[in-house]
């Protein structure tokens, strides 16, 4: 069991630290469901109720290291920001998630 | 060689089962006169909301449709809407409605006239009465605290506009309705006597 536990961390050295934040995972979270229909920054600060400056922040951490795209739209006549998760971005999440499940499975 | 002929035009029952649920969407946006195009945000927000009241309203269409963040949503929808995008932009179904899908789909149209704020607030409140059983005071709290960027008037018309859509009066509620009224209909009748 040790052993398991031990193997199971040390996989998560393949995984990137920087999407380990609780703002981080709930967008990726919340993007990857959407797929290329994407979310505006307004739908995401409501739902996730985060404040426009941490939000903004962790939007473009994501941008940088390629996990999301984002693009201007027009709704109603309103031109807003959409967010959109990239392949890179589905690929990380699917790891992140894939181990998180391990491991909790392993600490239950 | 005649075999093989006939595994060329085998369709599993799989996919003909999501070929189906396609099509009859692809049928009620004719029947809406809903011209989809995959480039604008408002057509795909306005297909999703579409398919979530559909289902409200108890037409299965095999897309169903949860709460994200935004709204009720159907994930598998947005996969066949980027998969078959053609089909859906041109319209291309054999499938048919029958008369009462045809009346839900006249209802629909007439009441929300394929306008994105309206379909988004009133499938919001529709999910979270109908689905999260919450009351009708709830429901509207809900859609404030997830939708705040629109005004109080637009939220109050999307819950009124599914509210008109999605419950039909019962007899009690007409009779109730006909007492409250029927007052005031007859003091007008008789003011037009003088």
């Amino acid at each position: 069991m040790q052993n398991d536990i031990l193997s199971i961390l040390n996989e998560s050295e393949g995984l990137n630290a920087k999407v380990f934040s609780l703002v981080r995972l709930k967008l990726l979270a919340s993007l990857s469901v959407l797929g290329p229909d994407g979310a505006t920054y307004r739908e995401l600060k409501a739902a996730l109720d985060i404040n426009d400056g941490v939000l903004f922040a962790n939007l473009n951490v994501l941008k940088d290291m390629g996990y999301l795209t984002s693009e201007k739209i027009t709704s109603e006549g309103k031109e807003l920001e959409l967010y959109t998760i990239t392949t890179e971005g589905q690929d990380e999440w699917k790891r992140t998630k894939a181990w998180l499940c391990r491991f909790l499975h392993c600490g239950a | 060689m005649e075999e093989n002929k006939s595994l060329a035009v085998q369709v599993s029952p799989l996919r003909s089962m999501t070929m189906e649920k396609r099509k009859k969407v692809i049928a009620f946006f004719k029947e809406l006169g809903f011209e989809f195009n995959i480039s604008r945000f408002d057509d795909r927000l306005i297909a999703q909301k579409i398919v979530c009241l559909l289902d409200l309203k108890g037409i299965d269409l095999g897309y169903s449709c949860s709460m994200y963040v935004r709204g009720p949503y159907s994930p598998d929808l947005t996969q066949d809407l980027f998969g078959f995008t053609r089909e859906f932009e041109n319209l291309e179904t054999g499938s048919r409605l029958t008369t009462a899908e045809k009346e839900t789909a006249d209802d629909l149209g007439r009441i929300f006239g394929l306008k994105t704020v309206p379909l988004e607030v009133g499938a919001t409140y529709g999910f979270y009465t109908m689905r999260q059983n919450s009351d009708p005071l709830e429901a509207s709290r809900q859609v404030k605290r997830l939708k705040p960027f629109y005004s109080e008037a637009q939220i109050a018309l999307g819950i009124s506009k599914a509210k008109e859509f999605l419950y039909k009066p019962t007899r009690k509620d007409l009779e109730d309705l006909k007492k409250e009224t029927g007052i005031w209909q007859r003091a007008s009748l008789k003011s037009l006597e003088h």
